[in-house]
């Protein structure tokens, strides 16, 4: 366990640096890029746990689909792409104190519950094999309904974006 | 290669599924399916059977339900307890459905004469309740996502669907916003109750909280910011602040479906989170659920007072109504039969505010197909111009208020027994908070009332109003069961009176 922790470190650690970039950078096209390492990190963080699926689904879905759909739009909807002044609100104290704040409370009911849990160390990880069986058996009904969601929001979106 | 990695996998265990459990859901994605594959094989030749075959299509799921209800096994439970159908999902179920078709005839005129996306919309409206319905069977922390996901989405873009108007953009927009902010809390708050829990199932969550003992902050929050995300959801106070605006914003048949159907669906995520797997910690959502109720009803009343748009009236209405429907679960874990009487009188208040609020709804669209504003002003002398709609709306209205004989009456009344049936403090306080806002709704529902008997008619022009055969029958509909629950209330209680205990 010891290699993981220190890895946990490490990638912890960038990850809060990347965080904060993200926050306080004055080019938005430089705040995408900087979210691509935090959830590059957390997919990484999957990875330690054993958790293969949900490390690749995080990097597929986050950083293949959500960021790049950031970067378009910034790309669709701004002309200069450049360093912009007035990005950064100018309030900042209010929103980062209740970010702060939020973030003691979960941070302290998380650490109080887990304080001493640890992973199985005989415990396989958990396969895509697994993932896929409750996907088709238990979790039918979610899985089926998120379909017809799917779909919906495809037909919706493009009603919506469509000109007249 | 595939062969050998496949051998080494456990065998796949088909997963037992009754047909005749899912045959509502079966039958409604059948609906929705014809509806979109119409549209795609006749195009314009298509729009004038759709809302039609969308408002038949919606009864059509009602007959696998009554084949339900009037079946010997009486309660039926597939993945071990992941998706229940019982008398209570039933219920819903048919709401559900009834609420659908009484939005159709709803939109039929507005959605047809506006140069809308005719079939999509109907589509969409399909598949949210669709959402729904499956929301009313789920006992499962996945499922009850997916479910609230799948009414929410389309109905986000149902709200926008007015494209070329900026404040129907507004709408859609703040409604998606707020509504993902929703999701993510509550996604927060499910992932720590599931990492105490072990399991998604909500009896095993039940179990797992219960025996856990007494203050784990974890569990605390979990709960909180679950809740906190259905309370965006039902415009609860104060996560209200999107309703007023989307209201006013969306096309109104839209509006009249997020206020009776999405709230509706809320409450049963509610409910059945509550009753099923948080029932053990009573100390944690009784005071929640006892704040939201008293200041949704509080804020919801005092702000409806202020309005002079009939749209923001009713949100600001709506936030009120809420509240009453929250009130029971702040005494749901007292013991006793005090849950079953809170799911009992809670199924009550929404069949009979689905009747009502629909039936409200229906008016304001019948009025403003002529005066073409929402303003409160548009309403005076009513009684005049449309006496007929003049009698509808003083009765929804007075429903909506409480006035005996009406529906309104009874549902106000099975939420104070059951405030009063868990013989606690708490309970009693709600109960005098309620009692004074019962009483403050009188004066704006009372206003708009007197607006209509006793006023000029809005700039002095007396012709009058034309009410299209849908509209009018969504009237009729909504009226006699308005009316019918609250004359005999039998006629709702031998529906709502079920029971949802944990360990189905």
């Amino acid at each position: 366990m010891v290699a993981q922790n220190i890895f946990f470190g490490i990638m912890a650690a960038i990850m809060i640096w990347a965080a904060l970039r993200v926050v306080t950078t004055k080019n938005v096209v430089h705040a995408a890029l900087w979210l691509v390492i935090v959830l590059a990190g957390v997919a990484g963080q999957f990875l330690l746990l054993g958790a293969e699926f949900v490390g690749v689904t995080q990097i597929l879905v986050y950083i293949g689909a959500v960021v790049v759909l950031f970067l378009f739009g910034i790309m669709l909807t701004r002309a200069s792409m450049g360093e912009d002044e007035n990005v950064n609100l100018p309030n900042r104290i209010v929103p980062a104190t209740v970010g702060v704040l939020l973030f003691g409370l979960m941070a302290f009911a998380t650490i109080d519950y887990w304080r001493d849990a640890e992973l199985p160390k005989d415990g396989s990880p958990t396969t895509v094999e697994a993932v896929s069986d409750s996907i088709f058996s238990d979790f039918i009904v979610p899985f089926e309904a998120t379909s017809v969601l799917l779909l919906a929001a495809l037909i919706g979106a493009i009603v919506v974006a469509r000109k007249e | 290669m595939l062969a050998t990695v496949l051998a080494e996998v456990a065998p796949f265990v088909r997963p037992h599924i009754d047909w005749h459990a899912v045959a509502p859901e079966l039958t409604l994605l059948a609906v929705g399916a014809i509806l979109t594959l119409i549209d795609i094989v006749w195009l314009e030749r298509g729009r004038k059977l759709t809302s039609s075959l969308a408002g038949f299509g919606l009864l059509l799921p009602l007959i696998p339900i009554v084949t339900l209800a009037v079946s010997d096994s009486d309660t039926r439970v597939m993945f071990d307890g992941a998706y229940v159908i019982d008398d209570y999902s039933l219920v819903l179920k048919a709401m559900f459905l009834l609420t659908g078709y009484v939005v159709v005839l709803l939109s039929t005129n507005y959605i047809g004469e506006g140069d809308y996306w005719e079939n999509e919309y109907y589509g969409l409206l399909v598949s949210s309740i669709l959402g729904m319905v499956v929301m009313a069977s789920s006992r499962d922390l996945i499922s009850i996502f997916v479910a609230l996901e799948l009414l929410s989405i389309p109905a986000y873009m149902l709200a926008t669907w007015r494209k070329r108007d900026v404040r129907s953009n507004e709408a859609g927009l703040k409604y998606y916003l707020m509504g993902v902010f929703a999701s993510a809390i509550m996604l927060y708050g499910m992932s720590l109750v599931y990492g105490v829990a072990g399991s998604t199932l909500l009896t095993e969550i039940n179990a797992a909280l219960s025996e856990g003992g007494s203050s784990e902050a974890v569990v605390t929050l979990g709960i909180v910011f679950v809740v906190v995300g259905f309370a965006f959801k039902v415009s609860a106070f104060p996560f209200h602040t999107w309703s007023p605006d989307t209201y006013e914003g969306a096309p109104t048949p839209v509006t009249a479906f997020l206020a009776v159907g999405s709230k509706a669906a809320g409450f049963v995520a509610l409910m059945s989170l509550v009753v099923v797997g948080f029932l053990g910690r009573d100390d944690v959502f009784g005071p929640l659920f006892w704040v939201l109720a008293a200041g949704s009803m509080t804020f919801g009343n005092v702000m409806a007072l202020r309005q002079k748009n009939i749209i923001r009236l009713m949100a600001y209405s709506g936030v009120a109504q809420a509240g009453f429907m929250l009130a029971p679960l702040a005494v749901a874990g007292t013991g006793g039969t005090s849950a079953d009487t809170s799911i009992s009188a809670i199924l009550t208040y929404l069949l009979i505010y689905a009747a009502m609020n629909l039936g409200a709804f229906a008016v304001i669209i019948s009025v403003a197909r002529k005066t073409e504003t929402a303003e409160l002003e548009s309403y005076n002398g009513l009684f005049t111009t449309a006496p007929v709609l003049a009698v509808f709306m003083t009765l929804f209205l007075a429903s909506l208020a409480g006035i005996p004989p009406l529906g309104g009456w009874f549902a106000k009344f099975s939420v104070f027994t059951a405030l009063t049936n868990a013989d606690t403090g708490a309970g009693y306080a709600l109960a005098v908070v309620a009692a004074i806002n019962a009483v403050v709704a009188f004066g704006y529902y009372g206003r708009l009332a007197l607006r209509m008997w006793v006023e000029e008619p809005y700039l002095g022009d007396k012709a009058p109003i034309k009410v299209p055969v849908a509209l009018g029958f969504a009237l009729v509909l909504t009226a006699v069961i308005t009316v019918a629950f609250g004359v005999y209330p039998p006629v709702a209680t031998h529906f709502t009176d079920v029971t949802l205990v944990a360990g189905v």
